[in-house]
């Protein structure tokens, strides 16, 4: 349906799981279309030390929610939050229309409100 | 195609090219694509009669006017209504909102108003918001195929029922309810009856009858502008209805603090109204009066059932609604299976056999190949939630659509 890539990792994501000893957990929805995550987030109050999710959703939104999970690994929060939007759909391995870019951004949203605190 | 009217060369935007190629426009449940006879008819409109309606009196603005209220007396004939019964709105929404701020208001805490559980937005929350003060909103059910459960239906129907509001043909499903049925069971209840016609009227023959209180409907899905709506009353319980709007034009006579209120229809169109979109809308009337809405129905139950039958032949994809193409509209939902997923179970016994892409993927799969198809829930949540879904593609037709374009909506689906 999309690139290999892309299906590869909605067939097969590599962080998709529950997290029992995680210091923060935010859920996210897309109303509109019904994509629903939860984000499991391990840190030690700055760095990711890891990241999980679980959740339902179209192919864009989950594979845009696994590819955000193993990536921040090692990332401090506040550089995962205050990254550019456009930059973030534009890093996405295929090419996104716009009415489709809710799909994308939904882990990076989703994590923004989470840690806003953090 | 049903006839030399519908045909793709009075629609201009059929020109347009994507990467080369013609459109596939299958989402006209959503919004219908416009005749240039419609878009005439505005440019005329424009060049040769704009003024403000019902207010001055040198001969410009009497042909605006002329141009107006004819609008409304060819809208009033198409439905078998008298003109005086026809109120402009901006849409069916804004319709159903009107009869909401009005009638709605007049219920007290312990009224009943029914509904479906197939309705549209538009069709469920002005009547959510009563909820508030202590009337109750009740939804009669369907049956497994999507049919309205009649049965369930009279049974919900009490006697302090004082609204039902029921669409004549779901936008999701397709469904065509009994409405002159429902009518009947409505006012043997003492009910005021309210049609939403939004995905009727633009497609099949429609003629008010005595057990319809209010119909609603939108020029823009039956080939006319967008922000044109229409609702229908039955003149005696229009007079009754304070008005919705307050400003301009509805007015008699303003004092300081008392005003008197014009008759209907004029009552319920405060403020300059939209002209431009009544004359395109009756213009659309005309181009569909052409072809006939008998041949309408027709052309739509052949595209309807030429797909169907497609669609019956593809393991990985399921469509929802009546199967009986005399219950339903040429509108289809359907999803589509990850067949991949069937070969990698066989690889990997872990993955899921079951998984359904979800309705984005497939619009988006499909707009790649220039099949345009509606996504997602269809502003219709409730029956989402009693079908147990997550959204659904839906691929809708119209006097434009052909052979070729269910050909090209097949062939793309089957490369999923």
């Amino acid at each position: 349906m999309y690139n290999d890539e892309v299906m590869d990792r909605y067939q097969n994501p590599v962080k998709n799981g529950k997290m029992e000893n995680f210091d923060v957990k935010t859920d996210g929805a897309s109303t509109t279309c019904g994509d629903k995550i939860i984000l499991y987030i391990k840190t030690d109050g700055k760095k990711i030390e890891d990241m999980k999710w679980q959740g339902e959703g179209c192919i864009l939104s989950i594979v845009s929610t696994d590819l955000f999970c193993e990536n921040a690994i090692g990332k401090e929060i506040k550089d995962l939050k205050e990254q550019d939007d456009l930059a973030f759909v534009e890093s996405f391995p295929v090419k996104i229309s716009p009415g489709r870019i809710n799909c994308v951004m939904l882990p990076l949203r989703t994590f923004r409100r989470g840690t806003k605190e953090k | 195609m049903i006839s030399s009217y519908g045909k793709k060369e009075d629609f201009p935007i059929f020109k347009k090219k994507v990467n080369g190629k013609s459109i596939v426009y299958l989402d006209s449940t959503a919004t219908t694509q416009k005749p240039k006879q419609v878009l005439d008819a505005i440019v005329n409109y424009y060049e040769g009669a704009n003024a403000n309606v019902h207010r001055s009196v040198y001969k410009l603005a009497d042909e605006a006017t002329e141009m107006y209220e004819n609008s409304r007396t060819n809208v009033g004939r198409f439905i078998g209504a008298d003109s005086n019964e026809i109120v402009f709105t901006r849409n069916t929404t804004e319709s159903l909102n009107l009869l909401s701020f009005t009638i709605g208001e007049s219920l007290k805490r312990g009224d009943r108003i029914l509904i479906t559980s197939m309705e549209h937005h538009s069709n469920i929350l002005p009547w959510m918001r009563l909820e508030e003060r202590g009337i109750k909103l009740d939804y009669a059910g369907l049956d497994g195929e999507g049919h309205l459960d009649i049965e369930d239906m009279k049974s919900k129907l009490k006697k302090d029922t004082k609204i039902v509001s029921v669409t004549h043909q779901s936008n999701v499903l397709g469904t065509i309810n009994p409405i002159q049925e429902i009518g009947k069971l409505a006012k043997d209840n003492g009910s005021t009856f309210i049609i939403d016609a939004a995905q009727s009227v633009p497609h099949m023959p429609f003629r008010v009858r005595e057990e319809y209180d209010f119909v609603a409907f939108s020029g823009h899905k039956m080939l006319g502008p967008m922000g044109i709506g229409v609702l229908y009353g039955k003149y005696h319980l229009l007079e009754e209805m304070p008005p919705f709007n307050r400003g301009g034009e509805m007015i008699k006579e303003v004092d300081f603090h008392r005003a008197v209120f014009e008759d209907p229809p004029i009552k319920f169109e405060a403020g300059t109204p939209n002209v431009e979109g009544a004359v395109g809308l009756s213009a659309a009337i005309d181009y569909l009066k052409k072809i006939g809405m008998e041949d309408v129905r027709r052309h739509e139950k052949y595209l309807t059932s030429m797909t169907l039958k497609n669609l019956d032949g593809m393991k990985n994809v399921t469509y929802y609604g009546p199967r009986d193409v005399e219950e339903r509209g040429g509108v289809i939902a359907f999803n589509v299976r990850d067949a991949s997923n069937l070969k990698k179970n066989l690889e990997n016994k872990n993955v899921k056999v079951d998984r359904v892409y979800h309705s984005h993927d497939i619009a988006t799969f499909l707009d790649d190949r220039n099949v345009y198809v509606r996504s997602g829930y269809h502003c219709a949540e409730p029956l989402m939630r009693t079908l147990n879904l997550s959204g659904t593609a839906r691929a809708s037709f119209y006097v434009y659509n052909g052979d070729d374009d269910v050909k090209a909506f097949i062939s793309s689906l089957s490369e999923i």
